[in-house]
């Protein structure tokens, strides 16, 4: 159990800045995402947090004590990565084992702890073979489990799931949530899928270009992204960006706060009947229908600047490929912001 | 020069794990080269109490020497026939192979352990086989009307010693043959036969050359196995005769500097024999770098 | 095979069938001279049928070898070969284990002149620098010695770079995983990278022991002592008598002796000694 504190923390390979400057508080039992595109310096960061990484400057801090120099095995970390890195002579078993042994557990702590997390993540069964023995899934249980019998201050989770196939990803997705909410560990958990990070995030940490975007929990960033970045980013279908220009009943615009440019609208925000209240619309035409089961996806094709939109509306539209079509939407669901510093022109967001 | 993304932080270590191999190959192998390279330029007075610098004199006394030259064209000789002659004996074995699919494993077997025989008994082999007196070969060549005595001729001495080198070296070209032509897609095969091609078309036309990596990596090792790997066979045959017939290099280097006790000579052969394993082995580096895939 | 034909296949099994002949002709002979009375080389040509001498000859030359020509019992140089021939494989693998892992695991000042000089050792095979080492083997009390025998050959190149390459297909994570499980370099390098590399240290192994049992240059320039003998260079010594007094089937009892161990090696152990022959040659 133990808060995480990232104060300034850069990392350069030689002069390229591959993180630069993060500033970030976890709580004792918050389970972290760092979330964005890939190159945006998150599995970096959490390499250095993991001491896998040397830091160029600033600090960490695990349970209030700075960590910047001591060894990965010191920190009183453990680690789940992407490729599971089990030990592939050794037994579940000794893999479990491995790290206790290294610290010179007593055996009798050792079995308890391995069986408590054999029970947990029911592998029990599989304790005696080996890596090439077990599926993709079991496989990551066992990955695991290796970090339970640690009983560490935090979890680091490098795109644990990435691996696996789209069912099993769900899942297990869902088993690490449940999992977290019962040892109540902290965590830090990196991943590049945005839907990952939105169901299983105590908070949201969306970085880019090794910068913070927005750090909040899921809905605040999802309701109110805080720059252009993160709107695009978070949400799918992504959130149309469209230039304040191509809007065609201009007088509605005037409501808008001052220096917007670009406004986003999220495909759900979209209708094809007129609105209630004060609203936008905008002109184009179908470009493509795409049915996706309970709802569909349209790909419109706006007639002022030719870009294209997408709406996605419950049910099957009965929408000619080609036809013309009005778009409305409510001023409310409108996120403005200015091209220039990539903001939010509204009231900022507040990055804590 | 690559190493794992991440590296273990320790400041020593790594010296003492080199320090094994470091030392030996200092000790034993670049400081004895150095000293070829050192005494190839000086000249040892007969009681060895001084030594003189002299320049490339060792070198261009050993040019003029006919009995080096000599050398130099039996090493080519020999080299060239070894290589040509393993190689294509070889590579005519792997296709056979590559061919049947039930007994492929059994022929592999028989085929391979002659890499397992050392070169001096490979020479002792073929030298009871080639014995004017009682040996085998002899007797059939009499009936062919040819007189075989290699002690005496020089072109029957050097037939022997190529064909027993060449024995040895069958099952290494065998297997490297082997696993090229496994590495040819089936696939090119299949289109070949359907575009009308016939087998032995289709291996002149497709798999000959898609196997030149292969060809080109063996050849230079091959070149390189007849030149210095040869020592013992030779010694076992012909000790270089008759008349120096196959006296090649690396025997004469040895012949020199251990029986004829000519330091200065032997030095400058020894370095002239450097000269010529590091040129192969940087054609080897760079033209066969990425060799057939396995 | 593309298409059925039957003059084609016949073909192939007879060029095979060929090959096999001349591969095993020689050492048929030979093996057949072994079980003779060494009077049976008197009438001009080899027998070419087993003799009733084989038990004789083999026991004779494993026991007691020839006084005559120098040369001790076999079984005493089958010893030495089979000791020097471990030891060069064993002292070859465990330092070439050693610097590949400096040298990918570890970033450190001159790492690259490290590897140049061992890479060097490629280019000078001991016949070319046969003299000069021969004096330091010589200056260092080496002569007539197992240490004499095996130290001046167990540096490798040719291993260190397989084990390079192997080490360097090893996921990083493994090791990240084993530092987070408090693992240092030593423990990582024992717990987890020599359990790896088991399959690549055998298929090693089978190489090396044959490259070690076929020496015979070197042996014969550091051993007087015929104690020191190795089988290889012993037979030589045997054989260069046998023209005087025709001891063929002793020279030739001690010939097949000292083939089988290798030859042994490379047939039960085929796929690990194919392994290793193309591995090393990458």
């Amino acid at each position: 159990m133990a808060t995480i504190n990232l104060v300034d923390l850069k990392k350069n390979y030689g002069n390229v800045p591959a993180v630069k400057g993060i500033n970030l508080q976890v709580a004792d039992g918050e389970l972290i995402v760092l979330v964005g595109p890939s190159g945006c310096g998150k599995s970096t960061l959490l390499r250095m947090v993991a001491g896998l990484e040397t830091v160029t400057s600033g600090r960490i801090e695990i349970g209030g004590k700075d960590v910047v120099k001591a060894e990965p095995a010191e920190r009183d970390i453990a680690m789940v990565f992407q490729n599971y890195a089990l030990y592939p002579h050794m037994s579940v078993r000794g893999n479990l084992e491995y790290g206790l042994k290294n610290r010179g557990t007593p055996r009798g702590e050792i079995d308890r702890r391995v069986q408590e997390a054999a029970d947990i993540l029911e592998i029990g069964p599989l304790l005696d073979r080996k890596p090439r023995q077990l599926s993709g899934g079991q496989r990551q249980r066992v990955a695991m489990g290796r970090a339970i019998v640690r009983e560490p201050a935090a979890f680091l989770f490098d795109e644990p799931l990435s691996n696996l196939d789209a069912k099993l990803r769900v899942q297990m997705r869902v088993e690490i949530r449940k999992l977290q909410r019962r040892l109540k560990t902290t965590s830090l958990y990196v991943t590049h899928d945005q839907l990952e990070a939105m169901t299983l995030a105590d908070r949201l940490v969306v970085m880019n270009g090794g910068l913070v975007e927005q750090i909040g929990t899921p809905t605040e960033v999802y309701d109110r992204p805080a720059t252009l970045f993160v709107a695009g980013f978070i949400g799918s279908p992504p959130m149309n960006l469209i230039e304040v220009s191509s809007v065609a009943n201009k007088n509605s615009i005037g409501t808008l706060p001052a220096k917007t440019d670009i406004i986003g609208i999220r495909p759900d925000a979209l209708f094809i009947a007129p609105q209630e209240g004060a609203s936008i619309s905008l002109k184009g035409s179908v470009e493509l229908l795409e049915p996706i089961g309970g709802e569909s996806h349209v790909h419109v094709r706006l007639d002022s600047s030719g870009q294209s939109v997408v709406l996605s509306i419950p049910g099957r539209p009965h929408l000619e490929e080609g036809a013309d079509i009005t778009l409305h939407a409510r001023l409310a669901d409108i996120h403005p912001y200015n091209s220039d510093t990539g903001r939010r022109t509204d009231s900022p967001v507040a990055n804590l | 020069m690559q190493t794992k993304r991440t590296i273990f932080p320790n400041k020593l270590l790594p010296y003492a794990l080199l320090a094994p191999q470091l030392a030996v190959t200092l000790i034993f192998f670049i400081w004895p080269a150095g000293q070829a390279v050192k005494s190839s330029f000086e000249r040892e007075d007969p009681f060895g109490f001084r030594t003189t610098f002299i320049w490339f004199e060792n070198y261009a006394r050993l040019f003029s020497e006919p009995g080096y030259v000599n050398s130099l064209t039996k090493t080519a000789i020999f080299a060239i026939s070894v290589t040509l002659l393993s190689m294509s004996l070889s590579l005519l074995l792997a296709v056979a192979v590559n061919r049947v699919i039930r007994t492929n494993r059994a022929y592999t077997t028989l085929l391979v352990w002659p890499y397992a025989v050392a070169p001096v008994v490979v020479g002792i082999l073929w030298w009871f086989m080639f014995n004017p007196t009682i040996g085998i070969a002899p007797y059939l060549l009499r009936g062919l009307g040819i007189s075989w005595n290699h002690r005496v001729d020089g072109t029957q001495a050097m037939i022997l010693v190529v064909i027993a080198a060449s024995w040895k070296q069958i099952s290494y070209n065998f297997l490297f043959f082997v696993a090229g032509l496994q590495s040819v897609p089936q696939a090119l095969n299949e289109a070949a036969a359907i575009d009308g091609a016939g087998p032995f078309k289709r291996f002149w036309t497709i798999v000959f050359p898609l196997l030149s990596p292969t060809t080109f990596f063996l050849l230079i090792v091959n070149i390189n196995y007849a030149m210095f790997d040869t020592f013992g066979l030779i010694d076992a045959t012909t000790n270089g005769g008759p008349n120096q017939a196959t006296n090649i290099l690396v025997y004469k280097v040895y012949a020199d500097g251990f029986l004829g006790l000519n330091i200065g000579s032997s030095a400058a052969q020894s370095v002239v024999l450097m000269l010529i394993v590091i040129a192969l082995t940087a054609i080897q580096f760079r033209y066969v770098e990425r060799r057939v895939q396995y | 095979m593309v298409e059925n034909r039957p003059w084609l296949s016949f073909l192939t099994h007879l060029v095979l069938i060929a090959g096999v002949v001349i591969v095993v002709f020689p050492v048929y002979l030979a093996f057949i001279a072994s079980t003779h009375g060494s009077g049976d080389f008197m009438r001009g040509l080899v027998p070419l049928l087993p003799g009733p001498h084989m038990l004789e000859n083999y026991g004779r030359m494993l026991n007691e070898g020839i006084s005559t020509a120098g040369a001790p019992p076999v079984s005493i140089m089958l010893m030495n070969s089979t000791i020097i021939a471990i030891v060069i494989a064993v002292g070859k693998i465990a330092i070439s284990l050693l610097s590949a892992y400096a040298i990918v695991f570890f970033k450190f000042p001159f790492r690259l002149l490290a590897f140049w000089i061992i890479f060097i050792t490629l280019m000078l095979p001991v016949e070319v620098r046969i003299i000069p080492t021969f004096a330091v083997v010589a200056n260092l009390g080496l002569l007539n010695s197992y240490v004499g025998l095996t130290l001046p050959l167990i540096a490798s190149a040719t291993a260190t770079f397989l084990f390079r390459q192997f080490f360097l297909t090893v996921p990083d994570e493994l090791m990240e995983a084993a530092r987070v499980d408090g693992a240092g370099p030593m423990k990582f390098f024992r717990d987890i990278l020599i359990p790896l590399s088991r399959t690549n240290i055998a298929a090693l192994f089978v190489i090396l022991f044959i490259y070690g049992w076929v020496q015979y240059l070197w042996p014969l320039l550091v051993t007087t002592d015929s104690r020191y003998y190795t089988v290889v260079m012993g037979i030589k010594r045997l054989a260069a008598t046998a023209d005087a007094e025709p001891l063929w089937n002793l020279v030739m009892a001690s010939v097949i002796l000292a083939m089988l161990p290798p030859v042994l090696v490379v047939i039960f152990m085929q796929r690990l000694f194919v392994k290793g022959l193309v591995d090393t040659e990458k």
